[in-house]
């Protein structure tokens, strides 16, 4: 009985991600696409379509889908197939492809271009690579689009479950200084947002009563938001400044909103690290993540290798991809310097 | 003779109509012009300010402003919006040919059909040096299409008038 109902459970999760991949391609991602290629993807059998995380197109390149941990390239027919005979993207493609991305506005996306991105609605990451335009060593734009990765992001209710009570303090309550670490492609924002519409709406399990939240979404990528209003679920006590830059936002919000933790996405830059210091300092807690594989490289990565060496952050969450996007490998509390969560076998599957 | 006079009247009539018509055109130009010009000061504050894409910044752009140019504007925004593949340059020209009420003339459509050209695909600083530029072009344009107002407004007028006057002498 116990095995049926775990396999119920299952085939329900597997229809479940299906909708949520269909619905995600029918919504956001055939409407940026050329029409042949939005029907070539549509002729996907499901089971593979619901795998999807990236789609990449580059000129003169085979069309590929990256599934989790593999990829696959397209033929004509939308079977999987070999590099000789699949599909082959071509100038066209991609110049409609960024046409119908930037809605025929270049200026509307100036920042995010010099930086290589553009976010959809949805808050898909569209990443591109061409010929840099660049003027006294800064990038001034991209021109000469030759590849474009769309990594498709999905909201998966729950996946944070394992990290929610590493972050809480038993006795105050208080939400811990935690930052999420991985490489890319690991399921760091789709954490860091389940993590926040958790703590928003409060778990009486934990014995959270719900927490003031303000988001500093600078790629519109956690709350994905449109005309910033978050088109996302993130409970009931966040604020969002969409598209602003991180560090100018996180004080912006402390200052304005009197948030109890503020959260942003990839910390980078010197004046992010000024910002979180600030913010820590503010008496506000602080989650944000980091590109990075471990802790001890990522001490050894300016700027934001400070904030480990000087303890900033009280909880690490290691990510990996090594059992799909979102494997927990360690979760590490840096006051009393020991592992306090070590990723078994489970897999959490995000986008 | 009944019929006499009422054929004169007609004749009269549809002269002076054709006439009136001619002239409204001369008198409308300048008006038109100057609402295209006005629309395309309100998307320059659109594109530079506020950075909105295009299909938003054309249909905002028009406010204040009604009429054939601002239907205009809101054919070539819902003609983006709903054909995302259509270049700026492709939407303007289907835009100026639905919009029959428009009585722009070669040289302000030729201004717009480069101005369509540039639209989009540059960044915010030369998205304005560009809109600087036409500007200047169809202000120019605005000036000598109000001289030509003035001097061919009245005499279409009087034209049409007196020529079908004239018919109705030579065939009475």
């Amino acid at each position: 009985m116990q095995i049926k109902d775990n396999f119920a459970d299952k085939l329900n999760k597997d229809d479940k991600c299906m909708t949520n991949t269909e619905n995600i391609l029918t919504q956001h991602i055939y409407p940026i696409l050329p029409l042949h290629l939005s029907q070539l993807l549509k002729a996907i059998p499901p089971r593979l379509q619901a795998k999807v995380t990236e789609i990449r197109i580059r000129v003169n390149q085979p069309l590929l889908l990256v599934l989790g941990n593999h990829d696959i390239m397209l033929d004509v027919s939308g079977q999987a197939s070999s590099q000789a005979q699949a599909y082959h993207c071509t100038i066209q493609d991609l110049l409609r492809t960024f046409q119908l991305i930037c809605k025929n506005s270049v200026y509307a996306f100036e920042p995010e271009l010099r930086q290589g991105y553009l976010t959809i609605t949805g808050g898909h990451r569209v990443g591109l690579a061409g010929q840099a335009t660049a003027f006294n060593g800064a990038v001034k734009t991209l021109t000469h689009i030759s590849s474009l990765n769309i990594r498709l992001a999905r909201a998966i209710p729950g996946c944070a479950d394992p990290i929610l009570p590493f972050i809480i303090d038993d006795v105050s309550h208080r939400i811990y200084n935690t930052l999420l670490i991985s490489p890319p492609r690991c399921g760091k924002t789709t954490i860091l947002r389940d993590l926040i519409r958790q703590l928003s709406t409060g778990k009486a399990t934990l014995g959270i009563a719900g927490v003031q939240i303000g988001l500093v979404d600078e790629r519109s990528e956690i709350a994905a938001c449109e005309n910033g209003i978050p088109s996302i679920d993130l409970g009931p006590r966040v604020d969002v400044l969409d598209a602003c830059p991180k560090a100018s936002g996180l004080l912006m919000l402390i200052r304005s909103m009197a948030p109890e933790v503020v959260a942003t996405d990839e910390l980078g830059r010197l004046e992010d690290v000024a910002a979180v210091r600030e913010a820590i300092h503010a008496g506000v807690s602080v989650i944000a993540t980091v590109h990075s594989r471990t802790i001890s490289e990522l001490r050894e990565r300016p700027p934001v290798g400070e904030l480990v060496q000087q303890k900033v952050f009280e909880r690490y969450v290691i990510l990996s991809n090594r059992l799909g996007p979102g494997t927990i490998e360690e979760i590490y509390d840096s006051c009393q310097e020991k592992v306090v969560y070590a990723g078994t076998n489970e897999v959490r599957v995000c986008g | 003779m009944w019929l006499k006079i009422l054929g004169s009247l007609l004749i009269v009539v549809a002269g002076t109509c054709i006439g009136f018509n001619v002239a409204a055109r001369f008198a409308e130009r300048p008006h038109q012009i100057r609402q295209v010009i006005s629309c395309l000061s309100a998307l320059k504050s659109q594109i530079n300010y506020v950075a909105v894409p295009l299909p938003e910044a054309l249909a905002q752009c028009t406010c204040g402003v009604a009429g054939p140019v601002a239907d205009f504007f809101h054919t070539m925004s819902s003609l983006l919006l709903t054909n995302g593949w259509l270049t700026p340059q492709a939407a303007m020209e289907q835009a100026l040919d639905e919009s029959k009420q428009l009585v722009l003339n070669q040289p302000e459509r030729e201004i717009l059909a480069v101005f369509s050209a540039n639209l989009g695909s540059m960044d915010r600083e030369e998205q304005h040096k560009s809109l600087e530029l036409i500007h200047e072009q169809l202000s120019r344009i605005q000036f000598e299409a109000e001289k030509l107002c003035e001097q061919n407004v009245k005499m279409y007028r009087y034209l049409g008038i007196c020529s079908s006057l004239a018919v109705v002498i030579i065939l009475v």
